[in-house]
């Protein structure tokens, strides 16, 4: 009797979780469909989910669109900006680990709560003035803003576990702080780089206000370039969700290598508040 | 060797930062000389009816998105944490929303939710409701915001909370058990008070978000119909981007600052009381 009980509980909870992924992965599988449906079909109610999929509206969005540059733009400031990141972040989180400093993470949180328009102005400003707005420079420092904090908070528990007799042998062997810091603890927390790396490309990917202001027609992301197609009035949706299909594969992709390490460091955040 | 992204930090951060609230300070449109004014702007803005329009809109957004995803989070964590079920593909199904970009997440409600071809009312009218206007709909706007936030954020609430519930000892809940507490007693006497901690660690993350509204509003209203979805960040944007009035834009944006970092703070102490 209680042996069956539990097991009607199960089936339910199993008919509650296939539901939930059913409401997750509904309205992104809508996306990759209509992508590939022939432009008559995208909009036809009732739906259509037999189709003969075609790559019409990529070759449109490509073709007639600069959607093709602007993707390179975008993998220009995320690839810039992760680099910036990291390259700021690796030894300032190695000292903080090392000295146990812990108000410059605090600090880093600032910057992570205060609305992005905020900074925005003074920075247009700032921009304007150096001449830098419409610059993948400019993009790739503001965007380094984004991922300078997630590159330290990433990195600073890779770093508490280091043994500190390894690096205090490897100074007392001769090493300098940046070879201590290049030879003996980059391999050691080369998993953590990698993950603070994906990490940092995806948000600055993803980022949307900072390049809608300081991107100029040279510099603009594929992330701008889909807003705009909305707001030119693009009626083709077949085109309009390749673009978006298109934007989406890099996160997708890259989230999934590091699924594991990303649910467990969510765990810890929460166990340690 | 902090020094050189404190030096970043400086110029990038910490140095507008000061300059937006000196901004705030001053009477500063485009083409216009700047010239201080105290705190004429921070009076505007009390006497502005399209500031408390955004304020009443930027808390019910947050107050409904927030009790929407921390309930609907609980319930898909202890779930998760009933079946094993974080793993594998459902893992890489939970992960997906939030990890989207948001400009993704815009565009796909603009076309399932559209009033005339999109699906979503297609599929109401096969349950005989609708249709809805969702988005272009002054009465309903924020409430499709809300919910389609609560798409994408619920996993990510449900994963810090499964992770809080592993963390929890186990021979509480076999003690309850044997004393014969029912599901539900168990649920609010046991696991709720446990879990309270993680829950107000989520609010935090989600509230930061939620409080500074901008991109899916932008993406797919610009904060209508009418202003029926310009919240506090979006009416900043505006006013500072597209109406270049600079420094009343400064001083909604400092003061949405304010706010946020008061709610953080306010949490805090939530955090503090609720701790066992």
């Amino acid at each position: 009797m209680v042996v069956g009980a539990r097991r009607v509980t199960r089936l339910l909870d199993a008919v509650q979780l296939g539901m939930v992924v059913l409401v997750l992965v509904a309205p992104v599988a809508w996306m990759v469909l209509s992508a590939f449906k022939p432009r008559t079909e995208v909009a036809a109610l009732p739906p259509r989910l037999v189709f003969t999929p075609t790559l019409e509206n990529f070759a449109e969005l490509f073709q007639r669109t600069d959607f093709l540059e602007n993707t390179v733009n975008s993998l220009i400031v995320a690839g810039g900006s992760t680099a910036l990141g990291l390259l700021l972040a690796f030894p300032a989180a190695f000292a903080m680990s090392w000295h146990r400093m812990t108000w410059p993470a605090t600090a880093t949180l600032f910057a992570r709560m205060a609305p992005g328009t905020l900074f925005l102005l003074p920075w247009l400003m700032m921009f304007t003035a150096l001449g830098l707005v419409g610059s993948h420079l400019a993009l790739i420092l503001t965007h380094a803003v984004i991922t300078l904090p997630v590159a330290i908070w990433v990195l600073l528990p890779y770093f508490d576990a280091l043994p500190r007799e390894i690096i205090e042998s490897a100074e007392i062997d001769g090493c300098r702080q940046h070879q201590t810091l290049l030879r003996v603890a980059l391999p050691m927390v080369a998993p953590g780089v990698v993950v603070a790396a994906i990490l940092c490309f995806v948000f600055s990917w993803n980022y949307f206000l900072f390049a809608l202001v300081l991107s100029g027609f040279d510099s603009k992301t594929a992330i701008v370039a889909s807003f705009n197609f909305i707001g030119e009035g693009v009626t083709n949706w077949g085109a309009l969700m390749a673009a978006a299909t298109v934007i989406a594969l890099p996160p997708l992709i890259l989230t999934l290598i590091i699924q594991r390490r990303l649910v467990g460091g969510l765990s810890a955040g929460a166990v340690k508040g | 060797m902090v020094a050189p992204a404190l030096l970043f930090a400086a110029a990038m951060i910490v140095m507008p930062f000061g300059w937006a609230i000196w901004l705030s300070l001053q009477e500063s449109v485009i083409g216009g000389e700047a010239r201080f004014v105290g705190l004429d702007n921070y009076r505007r803005l009390v006497a502005d009816g399209e500031f408390w329009n955004g304020f009443r809109l930027t808390l019910t957004l947050w107050l409904l998105s927030l009790a929407l995803q921390l309930v609907a989070g609980t319930w898909l964590g202890l779930l998760l944490a009933r079946l094993h079920a974080a793993r594998g593909l459902i893992r890489t199904v939970l992960i997906s929303p939030f990890m989207l970009p948001p400009v993704v997440i815009g565009m796909m409600a603009i076309v399932i939710l559209d009033p005339g071809l999109g699906v979503a009312n297609w599929l109401l009218a096969r349950i005989g409701l609708g249709p809805l206007l969702f988005l272009a709909d002054p009465e309903t706007v924020i409430l499709t915001v809300a919910l389609v936030d609560t798409w994408q954020w619920t996993p990510f609430v449900a994963l810090i909370v499964l992770g809080g519930y592993l963390s929890l000892p186990r021979d509480v809940f076999e003690a309850a058990e044997i004393d014969g507490a029912g599901t539900v007693q168990r649920f609010l006497r046991i696991t709720l008070p446990l879990l309270a901690p993680t829950l107000v660690t989520a609010a935090v993350l989600r509230s930061v978000d939620l409080l500074r509204f901008f991109d899916v509003i932008y993406i797919t209203t610009q904060g209508g119909p009418g202003h029926a979805s310009t919240t506090l960040n979006i009416l900043a944007y505006r006013r500072g981007f597209e109406f270049f009035e600079f420094g009343y834009a400064a001083a909604l944006m400092v003061t949405l600052s304010a706010i946020v970092f008061g709610s953080v703070l306010a949490f805090a102490r939530i955090r503090r009381a609720v701790a066992w």
